[in-house]
């Protein structure tokens, strides 16, 4: 099973931005079940986002203009996707590109016209990982529901005190989830890779990566000469001075923490520093970066990280504006002291082409490390996100995790009986 | 090499004065800035500081952002202070934060609401009960006379023994600050000292990434008496900028937070959840497992089967080889939330490190007569003055409240709160004992711990209270 995860990003036409803003509050006070665009209607859909977009800078504002960036992660491919879309949110969302430039259907019933549409605003990530790979969004929920009967069924074992042994209780609750409605019924959904999904990305990692090195040796003084530039320009880009703006960052913790602390959304915008080798270095990052997470971060955890659902990095404007946008567990300030703590390489070598970042040294060092600057760049680089939707907001990435081992466990031939207790 | 200007550090904030067993909070409001502002110069020499003495009382001193308006600070200077303490603790998104809801709501605060804020808080901490009351009346009657009104009154008065009022002993596990000498007392009692640098609770100094933490500033100019030291230029936090003067160098935030305890509902429901066990300490284990330590203070994780009062004061453990599935102490109890030291994850230093970048310094006390029977409601109000100290109250006090206290899935729980203290939710709420060879839930707890008021406070250098005393003689306008 493999996901899609994509953004359709349109301009706005400028009068009617204020317009649109309260369209998708009417999204975000309902995300599921709204009667705009009634995300929880799109079974293939896990996690979906509205994100208009106003530059704050006056300049930056004349040149880019405002975006609705419409951020979607499913299961399967586009085509089927888009097909879905249509038929179930169609109305909806043609109500909303309405409000966009070069928008050029004029009937909400044009369903072909909305469709093609879509397809001309897709924009691909450079880069993206995903945290539970190979789950497709009904069997998360499923997985859900098996746990919490299983959970109920241990209760009940504890407080009889039969059996007491660890294999016993194992076939006890084994027994229970295939005699017992709907646990019985629920339909084996297979691995969670196939060989062919497993293994493509760690070739692709080899082929491509042999390349690389290729090149590297091949331009070996055009690299090294590249590198120093670098090393000297970073020595005096501008970094941010003071803090992050309080009022950019009360708009923004508004709609945070709103599903007790187990999920939040991050969306953010900056500007990649000018000039040829910033765009070319940054480019180059986020393909390895993208190599790396097909390949490798496939277990949960990005570097580290283990509280990722969905996140993009978007090359967007040409390449000189980054997107990110991010799914993830937990509040905001242990997100970015993970970053911070664990992940802060690949960080600084994504956010340290882009402007204001705390001072770097050789591409990677320093940056990140400097929390407090850090968290007021990512703050003041963050927008607001206008409409939210998860389809799974109770779940983290570890627990939906576990949820899988516990029921692929109860159905595998050599599992230790008390390892899979543990799991309750 | 850091070293604490004694002078000017407020007391608080290297001792928990255990040597003055009697508190009294004053909580003030300023009617009369200029009234104020002359109570401050006058009496800013009576104020304790963080040099060593033998005095029968200490007197500390603080201020929320209303109280620092109120007599006169710009709304240019507040908004270099940090955003939590600029807004406050009650508000709409700090309530989902520290998990002040239902029954902990603001509004239904004795005081810290909108209906009885609070401008300044004056602790006083006495040798015995005599001095104490002595001081209160003093203070009381001059406050009055000077441009202060009293809106709440809390009294901390002696304890027994440093159990708090569930039975268990309390106040165990603390970092030190570097610079104190706190290290080798905290050592020579617990077996164990986490040594944070000094920027991890005073402005203006490096912190736990190496940086100078931030600290509020004002302008040169504003400060034409020189009362205030100079921004270094060198390493600033992110409001100072080489030319201006560091209002926050050698003070800190204060939170407070006002915590009832409902011991008998706490004890009937431990009795209620064991009532089938023929074990008749059930009640003590289970009540063991919510805390993390025995009664007398032992950790779980080195005395998993019973009490054991050699390790009374033990606090040189850890999770991660020792116990990390929980069999001994349950990932949810309270220690283990509290401060997780290297339960996280994925290998020990990492976890320790990161744990520590979310550390604070308590300086609370019980307040309240100990229950004669915890299981009989006798009406009685009792509780917890909870006090910490931090730098950063995002980083480390709300970060704690949030991603450890409150977070339903903590170190892998699926939907359960710290169950002491934690925003316990309305429905059935469970508490995990991890267990082999399978885990038992507790079902059906409820909030047996109730937030009844709190502030956010700034507790300024001694440079810093001399300043404010000068606010509006000359230089800075008044607003």
């Amino acid at each position: 099973m493999t996901h899609t995860v994509l953004t359709f990003i349109s301009k706005v036409k400028p009068d009617k931005v204020k317009e649109l803003a309260a369209w998708l509050q009417q999204i975000q006070d309902r995300p599921a079940n709204n009667a705009i665009v009634p995300f929880g209607n799109l079974k293939t859909l896990h996690f979906a986002s509205f994100v208009l977009h106003e530059p704050a800078k006056a300049a930056e504002k004349e040149k880019y203009g405002s975006r609705l960036v419409f951020e979607n992660n499913f299961d399967g491919s586009l085509d089927p996707y888009l097909d879905d879309l249509c038929d179930k949110v169609g109305p909806g969302l043609h109500r909303i590109y309405l409000q966009c430039q070069d928008y050029p259907v004029a009937d909400a019933s044009d369903r072909e016209g909305l469709k093609a549409y879509l397809k001309r605003c897709v924009v691909k990530p450079n880069a993206y990982h995903i945290g539970n790979t190979g789950r497709a969004a009904p069997r998360i929920s499923d997985e859900q529901t098996f746990r919490d009967a299983l959970e109920l069924r241990a209760d009940e074992l504890v407080i009889a005190g039969k059996p007491s042994s660890a294999s016993e209780l194992f076939n006890a609750l084994r027994n229970f989830a295939d005699t017992t409605p709907p646990l019985s019924q629920l339909k084996d959904p297979g691995p969670r890779q196939s060989f062919y999904e497993h293994y493509w990305p760690w070739l692709s990692l080899v082929v491509q990566g042999l390349i690389a090195i290729a090149f590297i040796v091949l331009l070996f003084p055009l690299v090294i000469i590249l590198a120093l530039v670098l090393f000297y320009k970073e020595k005096t880009d501008s970094v941010k001075s003071g803090a992050a703006d309080d009022e950019n960052i009360r708009k923004l913790v508004a709609s945070e923490d709103h599903t007790t602390s187990v999920q939040n959304h991050m969306a953010s915008i900056t500007i990649v520093k000018d000039g040829w080798l910033r765009r070319r270095t940054l480019w180059l990052v986020l393909w390895a970066v993208n190599l790396l997470a097909r390949a490798n971060a496939t277990h949960g955890q990005l570097s580290g990280i283990p509280s990722i659902h969905f996140a993009h990095w978007s090359m967007i404007d040409g390449g000189q504006r980054l997107l990110f946008l991010s799914n993830f567990d937990g509040s905001w300030e242990n997100y970015l002291d993970d970053f911070i703590d664990k992940a802060h390489t690949g960080l600084t070598a994504v956010w340290s082409n882009t402007v204001d970042f705390p001072r770097t040294q050789y591409l990677i060092n320093g940056g990140a490390t400097d929390g407090p600057r850090f968290k007021a760049v990512a703050r003041d680089s963050q927008t607001v996100t206008n409409a939210w939707y998860s389809a799974y907001r109770d779940l983290t990435v570890q627990g939906i995790d576990n949820n899988s081992s516990i029921r692929e466990e109860l159905r595998a031939p050599q599992t230790d009986a008390q390892s899979w207790l543990h799991r309750l | 090499m850091f070293e604490l200007e004694s002078t000017d550090v407020q007391g608080l904030v290297v001792t928990s004065y255990s040597n003055l067993p009697c508190a009294t909070y004053l909580l003030l409001q300023v009617t009369d800035p200029v009234g104020a502002r002359s109570w401050l110069s006058q009496h800013l020499r009576e104020i304790t500081v963080s040099v060593k003495s033998d005095a029968q009382f200490a007197t500390n001193l603080a201020f929320t952002s209303t109280g620092l308006r109120r007599l006169g600070l710009s709304e240019k200077v507040v908004s270099t202070f940090s955003r939590p303490f600029q807004e406050g603790i009650a508000t709409e998104h700090r309530q989902r934060v520290l998990g002040d809801q239902d029954e902990n709501d603001p509004t239904k605060w004795m005081w810290g609401n909108d209906k009885k804020q609070v401008d300044a808080l004056l602790l006083i901490f006495a040798a015995d009960e005599n001095v104490l009351k002595s001081q209160v009346q003093f203070r009381h009657q001059e406050l009055a006379a000077s441009g202060f009104a009293e809106v709440v009154v809390l009294s901390a008065g002696r304890n027994p023994d440093s159990h708090e009022h569930f039975g268990f002993s309390d106040g165990i596990g603390q970092p030190v600050m570097e610079g104190t000498g706190n290290k080798q007392r905290q050592f020579a009692r617990t077996n164990h000292a986490t040594e944070l640098p000094a920027g991890e609770f005073l402005m203006g100094f490096t912190n736990v990434y190496g940086v100078t933490a931030d600290s509020p500033v004002v302008a040169a100019a504003d400060d034409p008496n020189k009362n205030l030291p100079d921004v270094p230029g060198d390493t600033t936090g992110l409001h100072g900028q080489s030319g201006m003067r560091d209002l926050g160098r050698n003070g800190t935030y204060l939170v407070f937070r006002h915590l009832a305890q409902n011991v008998s509902k706490f004890w009937n429901f431990v009795d209620f959840a064991t009532h089938n066990s023929n074990d008749p300490s059930a009640a003590d284990r289970l009540a063991a497992k919510f805390v993390g330590r025995w009664k007398s203070g032992a950790p779980l994780v080195l005395s998993p089967k019973d009490d054991n009062d050699t390790l009374a004061s033990e606090n040189n453990f850890a999770y991660l080889d020792k116990d990390p599935h929980g069999f001994k102490c349950p990932i949810g109890s309270h220690i283990r939330r509290s401060n997780p030291r290297d339960a996280l994850g994925p290998d020990a230093p990492t976890a320790l490190a990161s744990a520590n970048r979310h550390r604070i310094l308590r300086r609370g006390r019980s307040y309240g007569d100990r229950a004669k029977d915890p299981r009989v409601n006798d009406g009685q109000d009792r509780g917890l003055i909870f006090i910490c100290l931090n730098s950063d109250i995002e980083r480390q006090f709300e970060f704690v409240q949030q991603t450890w206290i409150n977070n339903p899935v903590f170190g892998g729980l699926d939907g359960e709160v710290d169950p002491l203290v934690g925003n316990i939710p309305k429905g059935d709420s469970i508490f995990t004992v991890q267990g082999e060879p399978l885990r038992t839930r507790v079902h059906g707890l409820s909030r047996f711990v109730t937030v009844k008021g709190g502030a956010y406070f700034f507790l300024p250098s001694m440079r810093a209270l001399k300043y404010l005393a000068s606010l509006g003689s000359s230089g800075p306008k008044e607003v």
